[in-house]
């Protein structure tokens, strides 16, 4: 197993989606159609973060597609790699960007998609502070329901916003995980790409509450990792765009954990078979320290539970 | 005076010249006055052996001389002369292991010598079957120093640590034969077999030689790393300083140069004692700065700390800066000439071991039965020599660099452990290592080893190939003066990740280890076999599978013949940045850089530029690489 070689690969389905992607909106909507996310102040904040460049329009995609090429090539070094994984990220980026262009919402209820500067606001401070201690990304499917709605309540249980992509939002919908930004249990999308919405959060934080010059990747990935102490979790079958996604996590300072065998990375990217220890290695890979004052009593008690609602009905 | 081999070297010049008017010779004199080197020796076809001749064959083939007066050819002359010099190398390891284990048997609670590693003494004790239960420590050692004694000149069976090959290399030295039995008599073997009328087929020569050069990294060396721990611990991670900037102008310098730790480690003592830090202050000095040179350099900085003068090209000059009050030395790879040198400053130089007496020397016998009381009695000499410092003479060059050393195959596991996650994986192993080279963070590794010589420039080979190899996420491991010129460089810093790729880079700051490890002395290049080998055996492969190579950069004596040797032997390729004295026979060329690949899965390659040796290292590291799909 070549892992570098594994990560081009993914890099290299994103390029071919998103060229085709930036290809297909400009046949459709012309060059000087806006591009846009919704209630952002940074453009692209990934693209924006990493190079300094604002994205506005349809025809400056293409310039997007150029910056993201700058970060291609295939050496057998780990940078080649990272960059890679940067490349990713930049490509998931002008891929969500492009269908947020294509309709006016393109993730619908419960799906978060795209996550608004005040939505970011809301949490960021708490998030930079650690008082949320972390930030889990759940990836793919888990071998059933209840797995996952266990390894779901876990984290929330324990204070960690939880980002969700793909079968594992169905998964938690199934077992009637209560859900939104202010439960802290977030389901994005479906499709892979949609996981940029979690980068882009994390880099905005760097942007925000870390006024962390555009352009200034390294300071970006300064603040990342030493500041948003998120990390990924890949259940199921991994395929290469996940891993490639998982290269710019690692690059943000974030390790992955994955159900799957994989070569393994110390502290970056393990391989943990047993669900039941997931939380726990997790939490140790990324070095959050949660002090719990276990309290018995029959309902989960936790600051994610701060912002529930009680419906009539409940 | 300009010393085209000094030329990496910014600090000498200046130290030369003050030489010079001093009157002091050196090395580089004497090459000059060497002028050019005899074809015949240097191509290894001129033969000594027997008294028939010297006979030396013709370098052209069919023009003049093809055989000796025996009729042996160029081949077997240039195998045979390599044989010798394995001989030598695994003599010198083999005897120092030896002393080693006498000094482990006379271990008890009273004496200078007592078992410092306990754990580790355990750990043989188990692996070589020798009961434990209620004994005293130092009983159970003198047990396992017999046994260790036994391995030198047993009459059956073969080294005990072969076991601790993975079993794929272990089946190729029985199906070669070359299984090394006793240690004294492989050497002694070689040495039949090299006599005039005996073996004269190169290549079964070259078995012989490799089933010696097996019986020192795989038995003489590797006992003597193995019992210095227990006697005088495991090094763990500490700081040093190194190059000729650590000799003090306000104190009493002693240099510690040679090999034997039993020997350094009772001058460590006594350069502490109290009584005679008292005398060097009535003296007039601040204190006592003992500093190391070569391997018995490496042995006390890997322990204690203590502070390298250099490496071996510096040995004169350490005493041209005139402040060097003493010089102790004990065997092995000291310039005869260091006693005309200190006669031109105030420096004694005493000799210690009967094995080495040297010429114009002071020789102070080194017992072990009374040894720290000869080491001080040595120490208060140095100490009142202080007086007769001449200041004008003295001038100490200001560089140096600090280092961080001691990384024992111990402490680079302990390290380890910092990465492994304890929900996923398990404590005390390798595993960390092999996976960020699987994963391709780190391409390979290559253990840098080795001397220096005038041949080439002093340290840049060493300096160069490092730079090059961490520059692309290859970890260095590193040891004798090679790894000295690493600390001087000042390549054994945490702040030299910044000299590496990303992965390297990465994994420096997330164990916590400068990019190139310093594993010791010479004889501690069984470390690294040790590393390479639970590498393979936690992958379930043999050592030539694996991306990593070896290489002796300005290697010249005996003991680096025999050492790569038992490298290539072991299945990992070795490069080497001096052509050794072979090129007289195209045969035995092809067999040491082709043929040997077949037999044992790896071989050695000449390459004299630094840069495209670290080149080839690197290719060949992708090759292997590729061959495994990582």
């Amino acid at each position: 197993m070549n892992l570098f070689k594994i990560i081009y690969s993914g890099k290299d389905q994103y390029l071919d989606l998103a060229e085709s992607m930036v290809k297909k909106i400009i046949e459709e909507k012309g060059r000087d159609a806006q591009v846009k996310f919704p209630s952002t102040a940074y453009s692209l904040p990934v693209i924006y973060a990493i190079t300094g460049e604002k994205i506005s329009t349809t025809g400056e995609l293409e310039k997007a597609l150029e910056l993201a090429k700058e970060f291609i090539h295939e050496g057998n070094r780990l940078q080649d790699a990272l960059d890679a994984g940067t490349a990713s990220a930049m490509l998931a980026e002008i891929i969500e960007a492009v269908k947020y262009t294509m309709e006016e919402e393109p993730y619908k209820a419960p799906l978060q998609g795209h996550l608004t500067d005040a939505q970011i606001r809301a949490f960021g401070v708490p998030l930079v502070t650690q008082d949320i201690p972390g930030v889990a990304v759940i990836i793919g499917k888990c071998k059933d329901s209840e797995t996952a709605a266990e390894i779901i309540k876990d984290y929330q249980a324990k204070g960690l916003l939880t980002f969700m992509v793909g079968e594992v939002i169905d998964q938690a919908i199934e077992q009637n995980v209560k859900m939104g930004i202010d439960l802290r249990v977030i389901p994005l999308g479906y499709e892979i790409e949609s996981v940029i919405h979690v980068v882009s959060v994390a880099i905005r934080a760097s942007l925000i509450f870390g006024a962390v010059e555009p352009g200034d990747f390294e300071a970006h990935k300064k603040y990342t990792k030493d500041r948003v102490k998120a990390f990924v979790n890949v259940f199921d079958d991994w395929d290469d765009k996940i891993i490639a996604a998982g290269a710019a996590a690692i690059e943000l300072g974030f390790p992955a954990v994955t159900e799957t065998f994989i070569n393994e990375v110390p502290t970056l990217l393990l391989h943990q078979p047993n669900n039941e220890k997931v939380v726990e290695t997790s939490l140790e890979v990324r070095n959050i320290k949660i002090k719990v004052t276990k309290i018995d009593i029959p309902v989960g008690v936790a600051s994610a539970f701060e912002g529930e609602r009680i419906r009539k009905n409940d | 005076m300009s010393h085209e081999v000094l030329e990496f070297d910014g600090i000498s010049t200046g130290l030369l010249e003050k030489g010079k008017a001093d009157g002091a010779e050196t090395i580089w004199d004497r090459q000059a006055a060497m002028k050019a080197k005899c074809g015949f020796g240097d191509k290894g076809i001129c033969c000594r052996i027997c008294a028939m001749g010297p006979c030396r064959i013709s370098p052209v083939e069919g023009k003049g001389a093809q055989r000796g007066l025996c009729g042996a050819t160029a081949d077997t002359i240039v195998a045979r002369n390599f044989a010798r010099m394995v001989c030598g190398g695994a003599s010198a390891h083999s005897d120092h292991a030896r002393d080693i284990a006498h000094v482990m048997h006379i271990a008890n609670k009273e004496g200078n010598y007592k078992v410092k590693d306990v754990g580790k003494l355990m750990n043989l004790a188990k692996e070589w079957g020798v009961n434990t239960d209620d004994r005293e420590p130092n009983d159970i050692a003198h047990e396992i120093a017999e046994i260790a004694l036994n391995e030198f000149g047993k009459p059956f069976g073969v080294q005990r640590l072969l076991v601790r090959a993975p079993e794929q290399r272990q089946k190729i030295w029985k199906d070669l034969k070359i299984e090394p039995r006793a240690i004294d008599r492989e050497i002694a073997t070689l040495m039949h077999s090299t006599h005039i009328g005996c073996a004269s087929d190169a290549e079964s020569i070259l078995d012989l030689c490799m089933r010696t050069s097996l019986a020192d990294g795989w038995g003489g060396s590797w006992i003597g790393t193995e019992l210095s721990d227990i006697m005088f611990g495991v090094p763990t991670a500490r700081g040093t300083e190194a190059n000729l900037g650590v000799i003090e102008e306000n104190m009493v310098n002693i240099m510690v140069h040679g090999h034997d730790p039993s020997f350094s480690e009772m001058v460590v003592l006594a350069a502490e004692d109290p009584e005679l830090l008292a005398l060097a202050k009535e003296m007039g000095a601040a204190g006592i700065n003992l500093v190391g040179m070569c391997c018995t350099g490496n042995e006390v900085t890997m322990r204690h700390g203590v502070k390298i003068a250099g490496n071996f090209y510096q040995q004169e000059l350490a005493i041209m800066t005139g402040a060097m009050e003493a010089v102790m030395v004990d065997v092995q790879c000291i310039f005869p000439a260091l006693a005309k040198l200190a006669d031109v400053y105030h420096t004694q130089f005493i000799s210690t071991s009967p094995k080495a007496k040297m010429e114009g020397s002071i020789y102070i016998e080194f017992e072990e039965d009374h040894a720290l009381d000869i080491c001080k009695k040595i120490v208060r000499g140095a100490v009142e020599n202080f007086k007769n410092r001449d200041k004008e003479k003295v001038m100490i060059p200001e560089a140096k660099n600090s280092a961080v050393v001691g990384y024992s195959v111990e402490t680079v596991i302990q390290h380890l452990d910092k990465v492994v996650n304890s929900q996923t994986d398990v404590f005390n192993t390798v595993k960390p290592l092999s996976d960020v080279i699987w994963a391709g963070v780190l391409r390979g590794a290559v253990g840098i080893v080795g001397c220096n010589n005038p041949q080439v420039e002093h340290d840049k080979s060493h300096i160069t190939i490092m730079k090059e190899l961490i520059k692309n996420d290859i970890i260095v491991v590193t040891t004798g003066c090679a790894a000295q010129a690493a600390a001087k460089a000042g390549l054994m810093t945490m702040e030299a990740k910044e000299l590496c790729g990303r992965g390297l880079k990465e994994v420096c700051e997330r164990v916590g280890i400068p990019p190139i490890l310093h594993m010791g002395s010479c004889v501690d290049i069984s470390r690294i076999l040790d590393i390479v080998s639970r590498v393979a055996i936690e992958r379930g492969l043999d050592n030539s599978d694996l991306p990593v190579t070896g290489v002796a950069p300005e290697w010249m004596s005996e003991k680096a013949v025999s050492i790569g040797t038992y490298v290539v032997s072991s299945g990992i390729n070795t490069y080497l940045g001096v052509t050794p004295q072979v090129t007289g026979s195209e045969y035995f060329v092809d067999l040491l850089t082709n043929k040997l690949e077949e037999k044992v899965g790896a071989k050695f390659i000449f390459e004299e530029d630094p840069v495209e040796c670290a080149r080839l290292m690197m290719e060949d590291i992708e090759a292997k690489r590729d061959k495994l799909g990582i």
